[in-house]
């Protein structure tokens, strides 16, 4: 329960900031490229010298940061692995750019009352079930092919 | 200084969130999976999930993070934002436009965000923490961004050149 209350915590938080600052993970990325405006992608420098704050100090401080950092240690890439990652992280920088925004951003323009954020919304929950009916199958398949 | 009155840079709220993640994930249990403090594809996944398994017995599969109750950022992020925007007055509903694009656009990012098993944000999280197919991802994920700004402008471009030509 924990985790619940503090994920609910951590999200109002970052929810109200995202809100206030227009913090997103794509148009970052996306205003550097049409207008060199670099405002945005400060926002994704700032996570992640934030995230590699935080884990360099609570490593440190010796509380649940296993493993940290992997690149110091052996990691076996397989080959389907490499190819999935790169495949579906190329459709969600594409798909990201189509609609203007990740996931993080669309939730908060939705939470704004922008309607067309909503039917994003439904198209994303819509999204979920059918990854739960056929396209999780599917990963598995081509992970099994990959081989 | 009211709270009305406090002006957020990007770069702070992501220094926030990138140290608030790594807070959860050291203190609250939000592991395993490893930096799994904030995102916006697996979390929703997780908490619709549970529910479904709860409610329905789908069996559809979560995170073991979420084993006993599940992850409610997406909640939190929707009910920060709403508050920020009601503060502001700018919390007012506004007209749907391309409804299906967008509709397209949602159920293809969270298909293509949960074969990578991971958002936009937690792929920066995947990074930082050291992880070879984060940070492959990540460079991924800029280029498809390149990529789709490059579609965009050409689409305008011949948009606009159809129009003079008409």
């Amino acid at each position: 329960m924990i985790a619940s209350i503090a994920t609910l915590v951590l999200g109002f938080v970052i929810g109200y900031l995202g809100q206030r600052s227009r913090l997103c993970f794509v148009s970052g990325y996306r205003d550097f490229i049409l207008t060199h405006d670099t405002n945005l992608l400060k926002g994704v420098l700032g996570a992640f010298i934030g995230a590699l704050g935080g884990f360099v100090i609570f490593g440190f401080l010796g509380s649940g940061i296993l493993g940290f950092p992997m690149l110091l240690q052996t990691t076996i890439l397989t080959r389907s692995a490499l190819i999935i990652t790169i495949v579906s992280a190329l459709g969600v920088g594409i798909v990201g750019a189509l609609a203007g925004g990740c996931p993080y951003r669309m939730h908060v323009l939705a939470a704004e009352g922008k309607k067309t954020y909503w039917v994003y919304l439904l198209g994303f929950y819509t999204g979920l079930v059918f990854y739960n009916l056929a396209t999780v199958h599917f990963v598995d398949m081509l992970k099994t092919v990959l081989k | 200084m009211s709270l009305r009155q406090v002006k957020v840079s990007p770069f702070q709220a992501g220094l926030v969130l990138g140290f608030g993640s790594a807070l959860v994930q050291a203190y609250f249990k939000v592991i395993p999976p490893l930096a799994y403090g904030v995102c916006m594809v697996c979390h929703p996944k997780d908490l619709f999930n549970w529910i479904a398994d709860h409610l329905l017995h789908l069996n559809w599969g979560y995170s073991l993070a979420s084993t006993n109750w599940p992850l409610l950022t997406v909640v939190g992020v929707v009910l920060g934002a709403m508050v920020a925007a009601h503060q502001h007055g700018e919390l007012r509903l506004r007209s749907v436009r391309q409804p299906l694009f967008y509709f397209i656009n949602g159920f293809l990012m969270i298909n293509f965000g949960l074969i990578l098993g991971a958002c936009p944000i937690r792929i920066v999280l995947l990074s930082a923490y050291g992880n070879w197919l984060g940070i492959i991802g990540w460079a991924c994920v800029v280029i498809g961004v390149l990529l789709g700004t490059w579609a965009l402008r050409w689409v305008a471009a011949r948009t606009v050149k159809r129009s003079e030509m008409a």
